[in-house]
């Protein structure tokens, strides 16, 4: 293990060649990293040096190696696990989608040598890898997941991380104030990530306020769109898109309870409103449903119940949190800020350094102090 | 131009027309069913309405194209109800239910079958069928189109189980019949054993794996034919159809590009624009069957084909072939 550094000397080094990808990765200074890290392992220094826990003292052990498998167009998911694994001080391989991350490079690039010697990059998966990591972090399809789970020999730490859907749930909001912040949410990074929403549910408080929703939310898609592009499509996205329009066109020209709305013939966003409750999985790319909220939201999920990745929610109250808890998401916050996840989130309801480490505990002989 | 008679069906004049294309051209015959649809398909007529087109088209070509999943969602029948004879059905994935093709009669739908099958070479025959027969399968029109070629004795695999010795047995040239996902059980079934068919013989294999979580390219499926069943590649034959069409389309070998029959028009579209993409080019592929007299002529089909010349090379929905981050987009759903 590259055990050359102090967690807060890596910690300040991570936040420095962190700091262009804040739009990214939302706010990572050294203090951030720590408090994480101490969020998780109990405390700041728990990889350095023993500290109390219980009747005893302890420390925490991270792997030696740690493989990240990262798959997709998203560099926060590679980014983030990376960032995980050298703020633990592990050594890190890397398995890159075919295409690359130029994020990852860039970032690389801004780390000191004593850090970037503890990484190790590909974008096909090495003989040896596998075997010589001590933990597998993998983040891609329930194919790919289950792939790779299948290689890795018992004993090993195996984190995997599937695809996910998120959505919104609009409880209360008479002047529709969430929709520049539901536009946000639906339009950064293009949909591409697990905390994207796909569907806002909006609670009827009178009958038709859940199109109106829909409408405010198209004007609000527009305006973000305005100011942030949507990125290059390819033919395959352009052609989803285009085709789930053409269907939904057809459908609103003799069905009164389907509308849409589309920005540009560009295919910019696209906001689709349907009173039919059933959970409607995106094609991404900034195409969003609105469908009124259902009395039992989690049956209108159908089978997406079991990959909900975040749930926003207007006005984000615990009370609100607590009725949808059987959506069973790792992550419950306001919306609009969806994409803006803390260090500390339990993505895919477990902590991701504290699900690495092993511990070792420490009990002084009798009579001495702890 | 031929006008349709007031007193026959549709029908009739289309299933002439298919038996001899040469008579009349796609212009003469195809929007002269538009405005059958159009009079006679509320739901399309509303959606002709909201493109601002109406019952007369001059070109084939400004014939609206109905979605593919529109089948899901609307009735396109274009004659009473009372008068269905058939009705075919999508597999449909969960919660969008499944999208029904309606028939009044299948006399053009099975002379649409043969002529198209004839026209592209293809064997006459003796066949062996991996496939449900239509008794098992009342509602694929997948299976009607192969009863429409084969004998019900043909069908080799009842219930699902396929009866090896019946190709061990054989001893003419025979043309297999099935699903790609058929041949692949077949292929596993044969385990190590190997059985070599009597030469000539020859394959079709049709339908993609959608629901079975597996994939397999089609020039590997067709090594694996090959290897344990001695049917060279370039005798193998892939159709592309889809219960929503009447017609079939036929590509031979493992590159082949499918053709289209004369009475009936493949056009690979910018998906935006829906104009014409230039040879070589990728897009959606618009369908205008003459012979789906009983529902709507076009079809916006939601497969990706690169066009070349006047044939096309399918694509298809592989969704492996999308970028995806670590959201959970629509496609996962087909294969999970």
């Amino acid at each position: 293990m590259a055990d050359l550094m102090s967690t807060a000397h890596r910690a300040e080094s991570i936040a420095c060649a962190a700091e262009p990808f804040h739009p990214l990765l939302g706010p990572t200074s050294g203090q951030d990293l720590l408090a994480w890290v101490a969020a998780e392992l109990g405390d700041a220094c728990a990889l350095d040096r023993w500290f109390t826990h219980g009747g005893a003292r302890t420390k925490a052990l991270a792997p030696d190696v740690i493989l990240h498998v990262v798959s997709g167009n998203t560099p926060h998911a590679a980014l983030q696990s990376l960032i995980g694994g050298l703020l633990l001080g592990s050594c890190n391989l890397v398995k890159l989608p075919g295409s690359g991350l130029d994020e990852v490079d860039a970032f690389l690039s801004r780390l000191p040598a004593e850090l970037r010697a503890m990484v190790e990059v590909s974008v096909e998966l090495p003989d040896g890898w596998l075997s010589s990591a001590d933990a597998v972090v993998v983040y891609g399809s329930e194919q790919t997941v289950a792939a790779l789970r299948a290689r890795v020999v018992p004993g090993k730490t195996f984190l995997g991380h599937g695809h996910k859907s998120s959505l919104g749930v609009i409880w209360h909001d008479p002047l529709f104030e969430s929709c520049p912040g539901a536009a946000r949410d639906a339009s950064l990074f293009d949909q591409q990530g697990c905390l994207s929403p796909q569907v806002f549910y909006v609670r009827e408080e009178y009958p038709g306020s859940a199109r109106q929703y829909a409408e405010k939310l198209a004007s609000a898609m527009d305006q973000f769109s305005g100011t942030h592009p949507r990125g290059p499509l390819a033919i395959e996205e352009k052609a989803a898109i285009a085709n789930l329009r053409a269907a939904y066109r057809f459908r609103a020209a003799g069905d009164l309870r389907v509308a849409l709305w589309e920005g540009g013939a560009h295919l910019d966003w696209t906001v689709i409103y349907e009173e039919d409750a059933w959970f409607t999985a995106s094609p991404l790319n900034r195409v969003v449903f609105v469908k009124p909220l259902p009395q039992d939201l989690a049956r209108a999920m159908g089978p997406a119940v079991d990959y909900v990745g975040a749930v926003g929610l207007w006005p984000c109250t615990e009370e609100l949190a607590d009725r949808f808890a059987a959506l069973g998401p790792s992550r419950f916050c306001p919306v609009g800020n969806m994409q803006d996840p803390p260090w500390t989130w339990h993505n895919g309801g477990v902590p991701r350094l504290a699900s690495l480490v092993k511990w070792v505990d420490f009990e002084p002989s009798s009579g001495l102090t702890v | 131009m031929q006008e349709m008679p007031d007193d026959s069906p549709p029908e009739t004049m289309v299933q002439a027309w298919i038996r001899q294309p040469e008579s009349h051209s796609f212009d003469e015959i195809v929007p002269q069913l538009h405005d059958f649809h159009y009079f006679h398909n509320s739901a399309y007529r509303a959606f002709c309405q909201s493109l601002g087109v109406d019952s007369s088209v001059v070109r084939w070509r400004d014939i609206p194209c109905v979605p593919q999943s529109a089948f899901k969602h609307a009735d396109l029948r274009s004659f009473p109800a009372t008068e269905t004879v058939q009705t075919f059905r999508t597999s449909g994935t969960t919660g969008e239910g499944f999208g029904q093709h309606h028939f009044r009669t299948l006399k053009v739908y099975e002379t649409a079958v043969r002529e198209g099958w004839r026209r592209a070479g293809l064997s006459s025959g003796p066949f062996l069928v991996i496939a449900p027969h239509p008794e098992e399968a009342p509602h694929s029109s997948l299976s009607h189109m192969l009863a429409t070629l084969a004998a019900k004795e043909d069908f080799i695999a009842p219930r699902g189980v396929i009866d090896l010795n019946r190709l061990r047995d054989l001893s003419v040239p025979v043309c297999l019949l099935g699903t790609a996902l058929g041949f692949l059980h077949v292929v596993e079934r044969l385990g190590a054993e190997c059985i070599v068919l009597p030469a000539g013989s020859t394959a079709m294999e049709t339908g993609g794996y959608k629901g079975s979580g597996r994939y397999i390219e089609r020039t590997d499926l067709y090594t694996m034919i090959d290897e344990k069943l001695g049917i060279a590649p370039g005798n193998i034959s892939n159709e592309y159809g889809m219960t929503e069409l009447s017609s079939q389309f036929y590509a031979k070998g493992p590159r082949g590009l499918h053709e289209s029959p004369p009475w009936v028009r493949a056009v690979v579209v910018d998906p935006v624009t829906l104009q014409d993409v230039a040879d070589g080019e990728t897009g959606i592929l618009l369908i205008y069957d003459g012979a789906n007299v009983g529902s709507v002529v076009g079809i916006r089909t939601q497969d990706l084909a690169v066009k070349r010349g006047n044939a096309f090379e399918l694509l298809g929905r592989d969704p492996s072939v999308l970028p995806r981050g670590c959201s959970r987009a629509a496609d996962e759903w087909l294969t999970s």
